[in-house]
Parts: C-alpha cells; structure tokens; sequence
C-alpha cells in the first residue's frame, strides 16, 4: 500500500498567513489607486457628493474635461510640457551620471578621491536649499519661464548621484578591460563595447530615475515657470478649482502612463541584465 | 600646485564671462523699466500682460474686455493680453526680473503690499473717468502717506463684503407663519443669527446630523472676525494705520468669539478647518447645508453646482437648471446681531454685523514699459461700461457707486455697508500678513470647544474668551515687532 504524504498543518498554516498577510499589504497600497481611479469617474466632479468614500454615480465627463476642455486648464499641453522635459533631463542625465560614474570607476587621476568626497557631500544637500540660488542665476542665464532652464538644472544634478552607478562598474572585472586592451580597443571603445552592454541593468535603472524625477517634480517647475502655457502637470494640477477634483483624479491617473509605458519597455533590460552571467552553462 | 591654481582661476573667469554676458540683457532690460511716469502720451506699438482672476475668464469677461480694449486702441498698436499667469501671483518675486505682469487685478492687501518695495507705482487716478463714482471709503484702501503726500496706488473694481448664502427651496414649509415675526416677507432665519442659530439647531436634530443649517469654516478670520469687530474689535488702530495697537480684543469683541463658540456647536466638526470652504458649493447644491457666508465672487461657482445638480437629480435641462438655480440660491445681507452676545437670546436688542472685507482693484507694475498704455488700459476697464459688464457676468459688487446703483439689489447694499462702516476693510499694510495664523490658530481652538469633553471646554466663559482674545493680539504684535 502506497504510503500518503502527511499533511504538515505547521507549514500550510504558514503558507496561508503569509498570503494573507501579502494581500493585505498589496490591498493597502491598491486601494488608494482605485479609489483615485473610481473618483475620476465621478459624475458629480466634487469629492464632496460622494456616498460614502465612493461616488454616487459614474460618468467619463472628468476625462473629456480634462482633455478637450482647455480653455483655463490645458492639461495636454502641460503633459507634452512634462514630457520634454522629462525626456530631454532623461537623456542628459543618464548619459552625463554613466559617463561620470565610468570615470570615477575606471581612472585614476589626482584629486579623484576628494572629487568623491565632495560630490558624495554635495548630493547630500535637499535641492531645495539652493532654490533662491537658482532663482537668481536663472534670471541670469534669461532661463526663467524657459524649459531648458529646468533641463538643465535637472541635467546638472544628476551625476550627483553617481555612487551607485559607479559600484555596478567596480564589479566588472579590470581584466576584461586589459584583455580588450591589449586587442587594440581604445578607451572610448572599452565604454562602448564591453562596458554599455554589460551595464544595461544600470543604465535602464538610472534612466528610469532620471525620468521620474522631472516628471513628477512640483517644487522647481512652481518657482521657474511662470506662465500657464509652460507649466508641468504637477504644477497645473495644483492650479484646479476647488470643484474639480474629479478632472484632478483623472489627470493623476494619467501621469503614471508615461511612467508605466517606459517600465514595460526598458523592464526586460533590467531583468536580463540582472541575471545574465549568473549561471555558468 | 600651480596647475590646480591656473585651472581653478580659468573656471572662475570663464563662470564669471558667462554670467556677465547673460546678465547685460537683463540688466539692460531693469534700466529701460526705469520708466514710470505718466507723461500721458500713450506708447504706441506695446503689448500689455494683464493678470486678471479666473473667475473673470471662466466666464468670459475677461475675453470681451480684451477684445474692447483691443479694438479702441488698435490705431496706437497696443495689444492687451492675457498674461496667463497664476491669479496669485507674486510681483514681488517677478516683477525685479521682468517677469510680471503690466497691470493687475488683486485684492487690495495683497496688492498693496507691493508698496512697501516700490514695486507698484501710484497713479494719477484723478484724470481716470471713475474717479467721482468711487466712494472715498474705497479710495482709501489704495491710499499711503509718504513725507506727508498721500498716493494712491490702485483703482477699486469690486467691493469684496461678506453675504449670507440660501437656498430659498429649503426654507421650511409655512416659514411666513412661524419664521417671519415682522411679517416683512423676509425669513427671520437670514434677518437674525438668533433665529438661524435656532433653526439649524433645529434641522440637525431632527435629521440626526444629516443635515445642517448655517455653515462656514470658523477657522476663517476672514469671516470670523467680524463677529469681533461687530463687538468693538478691530485690526489695527488710528483706521488701520498704527500696528502698535492690535484690537481683536478690544471693545467686547468677546462677545463676538461667544457668539462663533455657539455657532460651532450647531454645526458639526467641519467647521473647525477648511473643510467646508472647499465643499459649500457641492453640500448647499445638494441640500445638506442651508446656508453659508462667502464673498459675491463665488456666485457663480454656487449657481453652477446648484445647476449641476438640478440637471442630475430632477433631469432638467441645462437652461431650466440655471433658471431654477438662479431663482432659489439667494445672497442676503448679513444678519444682525444680539446686542447681548448670546445666540439664545431671540427677543432682545439687535446690533449691525460688522464684517471683514476687502476692495479688489487694479494696479500697475513699476516695471511695465508702457505705464500710460496701462493707465489708459485701467480707464478703459473702469470705466461704465465694462464695470456693468463684469457686474452682469460676474455677479460682483462694483465699487462704481453709479453702477451699484443702476444695479440695485445688492451692490446697492454693499456699497451702502461700506460707506455705513458695516464692512471693516483689510488694512493696506503689509503687516497684515501676520495676522492670518494667530488668529486662525485661535478660532480653530474656539470652534473645537463645543465638541470637546466637558471638562476639556476652555472658553466656557466671557473671562476665558477675553484671555484667549488677548493673547492673539499679544501673538500679533510679537510677529510684527519683535525684529523691529
């Protein structure tokens, strides 16, 4: 007779409190979401002519409003705003905190080790303690109410926070660099062909940061950007009347597309570089 | 060594080349806003960045006010447009960097606080055509004295007094019968806060809290304090000019927080923060306020929802909601008071409400290039015409005593108010702004009494509203001149 397997009440007891517990936590951080999402459903517009925490009725009139009626709130062109910038700092900044963080890998020069001292200081530092700063050098530079303004005070930021780029390029053995070397590559080859590739996990992980960083800011483009046609989402969303939280709930809803759109895009560069080389076959 | 040195002066010089070389632009661009005198000769070929309140563009004013001015002054090239910018927004930070706007529209503390920087500029307001149609009261609110000249930096549009908001439909079946003593066809519960006190008592209990009669955030000073100042309480002394003498506890102006303590306790705990500055247009729509206080600005927003409404809840097409809504939302004068200071006391002697307000106006930038294009642009859009068209639109108070009368109703009432001493204007100094958080931080404490466990109750007594009273002003007057 086929011996039956015990049932282990310990080990299931566990495995049930354990997915209870996950879905207890996942229901925490969702429900705001669809909250936010049935709020810009609603028909009435107003948090106030709810039933209960949810609406009394639905409608799509928030979503409508919010992109064909444009005559106070232009909420497509602030987004196209929000975008270029997003982009634009995106691409600089990845490209200037790589190259920085290469850099700081990859030579030795005098004044490097202080260098990363004072850049590791420096990032410390909230950026909103040097906004009065920036005020007056932007007025300077004729860069206020101006997109690139923000570019490139986003742009210049970024390599800041280099260290962690700069760790993913220690853990790539020097010898890789010697042998490549010694088959005639130039340093700028070096980057190119062995390095980029190999760090495409880190180059996806700081262009994901260095796009949601301008895209959801509220604090720079507040203080920079003066009229209404060159502000951001975060900045005109804060603009809404006092009636129009559903138009709100609906344009929050949308700021996470763009974001959502370049994870699924660039998430299997992070997955495959993750694990690539992990497994000697 | 010396490389380090000659790389680090090279730097320096090139940051230094750059600066320099973007800023002539912009310093070039501070000297020719130097310009600020009214010659009277218009500058031809200038654009105009005018800041207006969004309320004025929802609703269409603004466009056709542009477009008129647009149109006079086409033959001197100049071209009024929208400067698009936020309706609060600063001169103050933008203006010294050629980034505000030419003229604006604000209230008058906000706008003349720029005085104090010279970042507007007084105005020959005799030569404008509303000069004789504004009352000197309103005047007054855009007037300064330097070295004993007086200067008058801004033109009254709008007179911004409180008004008691209704909803004519909710008012009880047979009101004329047991809400009407005087039989004067107004309801006693807008005539008396003793008998609105009364019946949103009354509606509360017998909903259960569902719904509510008299409404407001109480943590408001701008509405609150004029229950003070109904009392004897004022701002400040000498007419609003000596900071050094701050009266929210003058008088017996702790009458007035009595009063607001017994209001609080007819309401629910909305009342204690913002809440129910945000939700009075969607809660007076859907009937579970009956009334609140506002300024006249917000009409339309409470005609709109109410409309909203309508259409949603009795299926009526959008010109029969506004139809409706316009015939049942009702904007009255302010009641009057017990002249006792206490709500329960229905048969007593009555005093007038003494409410706060303020006086919105247009202003000009002293950093506009064209300052006589301006000043024709605020003549044009003060003049008869466009003062009864904002009115019309609006639904504001003009502070054009000629409109006000042709109107009637209750620009009428206002413009009387102010005239009468019945709206208490914003001191035009900029030591207001020290006023908002003190006693903000006190009625907030004052509207959380009644919900509090008995024995937790601070203010159950005239003596203990006098001592809170007295400390706002001791409050006021640290945030004003401790670092003088």
């Amino acid at each position: 007779m086929k011996k039956r397997k015990p049932v282990r009440l310990g080990r299931t007891a566990d495995t049930a409190v354990t997915y209870a517990l996950l879905l207890l936590v996942a229901f925490v951080f969702f429900f705001p979401c669809l909250w936010l999402i049935l709020a810009s459903f609603s028909s009435s517009g107003s948090i106030y002519s709810f039933r209960g925490f949810f609406p009394s009725g639905y409608s799509t009139e928030s979503f409508k409003k919010l992109f064909f009626d444009t005559a106070m709130y232009d909420y497509p062109k602030w987004f196209g705003n929000s975008l270029f910038i997003a982009t634009m700092s995106c691409i600089f900044g990845t490209l200037l905190t790589i190259l920085t963080a290469y850099c700081m890998s990859r030579f030795r020069f005098r004044s490097r080790k202080a260098l990363m001292k004072t850049t590791l200081v420096l990032g410390m530092f909230p950026s909103f303690m040097g906004m009065t700063a920036v005020y007056l050098l932007m007025t300077q530079f004729n860069f206020i109410n101006n997109h690139w303004g923000l570019i490139l005070i986003y742009t210049a930021g970024a390599p800041l926070g280099y260290m962690v780029q700069k760790g993913f390029f220690d853990s790539i053995p020097g010898s890789i660099d010697e042998a490549a070397r010694l088959d005639g590559a130039t340093n700028f080859q070096v980057f190119c062909k062995i390095h980029m590739p190999l760090s495409m996990p880190m180059i996806v992980y700081t262009a994901l940061t260095s796009f949601t960083w301008p895209w959801s800011d509220y604090i720079l483009p507040k203080l920079l950007l003066k009229t209404k046609d060159k502000w951001t989402v975060a900045v005109g969303l804060m603009s809404l009347g006092e009636t129009e939280f559903s138009r709100f709930a609906a344009g929050s809803i949308f700021i996470a597309v763009p974001i959502v759109i370049l994870y699924l895009c660039l998430a299997k560069h992070l997955i495959s570089g993750n694990v690539a080389g992990a497994v000697k076959e | 060594m010396t490389r380090n040195i000659t790389a680090l002066v090279a730097h320096a010089l090139i940051i230094a080349v750059l600066l320099t070389a973007l800023g002539v632009g912009s310093l070039a661009r501070d000297d020719a806003q130097g310009q600020t005198k009214f010659t009277g000769e218009l500058e031809r070929n200038v654009t105009l960045r005018i800041l207006e309140n969004d309320t004025a563009k929802e609703k269409g004013y603004f466009k056709e006010l542009l477009d008129a001015f647009n149109a006079a002054y086409a033959e001197y090239g100049i071209v009024a447009v929208d400067a698009n910018m936020d309706q609060y927004t600063d001169l103050e930070q933008d203006g010294p960097y050629g980034y505000g706007p030419d003229v604006l529209y604000q209230a008058n503390d906000a706008l003349m606080k720029y005085t104090d920087g010279k970042h507007i500029q007084p105005l020959p307001v005799e030569k404008l055509e509303c000069y004789e149609q504004i009352s000197q009261q309103a005047w007054d609110a855009y007037t300064v004295e330097y070295d004993g000249e007086e200067y008058v930096f801004g033109v009254p549009v709008n007179i911004q007094g409180p008004l008691l908001y209704y909803r004519k439909d909710l008012l009880p079946e047979g009101w004329q019968e047991n809400w009407d003593r005087e039989g004067d066809g107004v309801p006693d519960m807008v005539e008396y806060w003793t008998e609105l006190y009364a019946y949103s008592r009354l509606l509360r209990e017998e909903s259960g809290g569902a719904k509510l009669g008299y409404m407001k955030s109480l943590f408001d000073p701008y509405f609150s304090s004029g229950f003070l100042f109904s009392y004897g309480g004022y701002v400040f002394g000498e007419g609003g000019t000596d900071t050094g003498d701050i009266g929210f506890s003058a008088g017996e102006a702790r009458k007035g927080a009595r009063v607001l303590r017994q209001l609080a306790s007819a309401m629910n705990q909305d009342c204690i923060d913002d809440t129910v500055t945000v939700n009075a247009y969607s809660m007076l729509a859907n009937g579970t306020y009956f009334a609140t206080m506002t300024t006249p600005d917000v009409y339309t927003l409470f005609i709109d929802e109410l409309a909203k409404e309508y259409m949603r809840t009795d299926g009526l097409d959008e010109a029969d909601a506004y139809a409706r809504a316009e015939e049942n939302l009702v904007a009255a004068d302010i009641p009057k008071l017990p002249a006792s200071g206490d709500l329960e006391d229905r048969t007593g002697e009555t005093v007038e409400s003494v409410m706060m307000g303020g006086i919105n106006g247009y202003a000009i930038s002293a950093y506009t290039r064209a300052p006589n294009a301006a000043l024709a642009f605020v003549d044009f859009a003060t003049g008869y015409e466009m003062i009864s068209r904002r009115n019309e639109l609006l639904g504001i108070a003009p502070a054009r005593e000629d409109v006000a009368e042709k109107v009637g109703g209750l620009s009428e009432t206002i413009n009387a108010d102010l005239d009468a001493g019945r709206i208490a204007v914003m001191p035009s100094t900029r030591a207001v702004a020290q006023i908002w958080t003190p006693t903000q931080t006190f009625f907030s404490d004052l509207a959380k009494d009644p919900f509090r466990l008995p024995e937790e109750q601070k203010y159950l007594s005239l003596d203990e509203l006098q001592r809170g009273l007295e400390n706002v002003d001791a409050q006021i007057y640290s945030a004003i001149h401790t670092l003088n």
